[in-house]
């Protein structure tokens, strides 16, 4: 643990006695999840910790081929809930494995996932592929796509308010995740998450997004128009993978040269969109 | 500032500063099983179980624990009388230095757990976050796999 100068624990009763204790600490406090991502933070200094954990938001629900999800639910709970399984053909399974290791997944929490966003980080391109949307409590209620929340100021955002749940909307076909890191469990040299709906052999809607660029996950509009109304195949994969590789923003950072995401950015949207076909299909 | 939670089956209600992270206060008990590897999370030398579910205890503040269980391996067994899960590690040679062993035995507890018939591959999973300097992790995964024939044997507590 590296955090500084903690002199205050509270455990948050509900979200007003959360905000409230936010306030009073003006800026000198912290809400705390799992802890993965702010207990890590080296030389970040911390005067009150606010652990909204036992707040009753830890939760799924997947009634109407939707999926709710309480923010501090954690990825292990996520991950085991039979709701999970059920929905966009069973995606975000695949996305949470792909997570760090179990143990982490134990303590990580959805919630602290979509506040912490790293661009090399799985979640967040997932969430903004399948079009999730965020609600959260600060002076008044709010809610918001995690794609614009993503294009904006988020991180003050979540500095005065608290995120409550993230909502999965139904989708009449199916998603699949692709990563590459160094490992089995190193965090995305490059990420990609494609969803399709097909009606009768033709792409009805597509959906997708590319992550870890090294930028966060992104939609990539232009990949789903040339897919929508054309015949499903591994020719239109291919051909998908030829577009991404020519037009998709990368760049070179520590970890991955520019010119090797490209590439990967093409074939991991085929890869994913033959999978995404395989289970819309099946 | 007080915390109650329970230490591998007994009752603790004891002062703990607020930002004391809680691999340092499981020490401080006496529990030194528990090591500090990395203090980031990545080597899972510092892993207890927290209501039954392994956890990175570097990566938490004491309060946390606040009304919850707490299991390192000294609740497992002793020298003289091994757990099981620990005599599967001795028979399969999995131990050498010992470093990493107390992480290994508590998520291999846990996978067995849920999972008494567990594949190398499903314990390859489970043990990933654990880093090993000197075993290759080959005879631990035999160790792990041994001790779940023992548990559907019923040689387990
Ligand atoms: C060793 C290691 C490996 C990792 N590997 C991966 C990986 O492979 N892939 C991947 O995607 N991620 C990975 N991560 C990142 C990790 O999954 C996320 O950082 C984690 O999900 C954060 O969740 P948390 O609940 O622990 O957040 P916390 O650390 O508790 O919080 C993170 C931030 O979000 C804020 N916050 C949390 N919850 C809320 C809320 N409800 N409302 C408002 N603000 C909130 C906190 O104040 C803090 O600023 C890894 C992390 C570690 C330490
Ligand atoms: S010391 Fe906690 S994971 Fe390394
Ligand atoms: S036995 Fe030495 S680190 Fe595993």
């Amino acid at each position: 643990m590296r955090l500084q100068g903690v002199r205050r624990f509270h455990l948050a009763r509900d979200v007003e006695e959360a905000l409230s204790l936010l306030s009073a600490y003006d800026g000198r406090g912290a809400l705390l999840a799992g802890g993965v991502d702010l207990l890590r933070v080296p030389g970040r200094e911390v005067e009150g910790l606010i652990d909204i954990t036992r707040m009753g938001l830890a939760f799924v629900d997947g009634a109407g081929g939707r999926l709710r999800v309480g923010a501090t639910t954690t990825l292990t709970e996520v991950l085991e809930s039979p709701d999970t399984a059920h929905y966009a053909g069973g995606v975000l399974a695949e996305v949470l494995r792909a997570v760090a290791v179990p143990p982490l997944r134990n303590m990580a929490t959805l919630g602290g996932a979509v506040v912490s966003a790293h661009p090399w980080a799985d979640l967040p391109t997932a969430l903004v592929a399948l079009g999730a949307e965020a609600r959260w409590v600060g002076d008044t209620e709010g809610r918001g796509s995690v794609e614009e929340l993503y294009q904006g100021e988020f991180r003050g955002l979540f500095r005065k308010a608290v995120l409550t749940e993230i909502r999965f909307p139904p989708w009449e076909g199916a998603f699949a995740y692709e990563k590459v890191g160094r490992s089995a469990t190193d965090i995305a040299l490059l990420n990609a998450c494609c969803g399709l709906g097909m009606d009768d052999g033709t792409i009805a809607w597509a959906r997708v997004a590319v992550g870890a660029r090294p930028e966060r996950g992104e939609r990539l509009p232009w990949a789903e128009e040339a897919l929508v109304g054309q015949k499903a195949g591994p020719a239109l994969w291919a051909e998908v993978g030829r577009l991404v590789e020519s037009k998709v923003e990368v760049g070179d950072d520590r970890r991955a040269g520019g010119t090797w995401r490209r590439h990967t950015a093409g074939v991991l949207v085929a890869r994913a969109l033959a999978r995404a076909a395989e289970k819309a299909a099946g | 500032m007080r915390v109650a939670f329970e230490l591998n089956g007994t009752p603790q209600y004891l002062d703990v500063d607020p930002g004391e992270p809680l691999v340092a206060l499981l020490r401080r008990l006496g529990m030194k099983s528990v090591k500090e590897g990395c203090d980031t999370g990545d080597c899972g030398a510092c892993t207890v179980l927290l209501d039954g579910r392994a956890v990175r205890s570097c990566l938490m503040v004491a309060p946390q624990v606040q009304g919850r269980k707490v299991t390192t391996v000294e609740a497992l067994g002793t020298v003289d009388d091994p757990h099981p899960l620990q005599r599967a590690f001795l028979d399969a040679g999995a131990v050498q230095c010992g470093f990493c062993t107390p992480g290994m035995v508590l998520v291999a507890y846990e996978l067995l757990g849920r999972n008494d018939d567990p594949t190398p591959d499903e314990v390859r999973e489970a043990i990933a976050g654990n880093l090993c300097r000197c075993t290759g992790y080959v005879k631990i995964v035999d160790a792990v796999l041994l001790a779940a024939r023992w548990k559907r044997e019923g040689r387990w507590r």
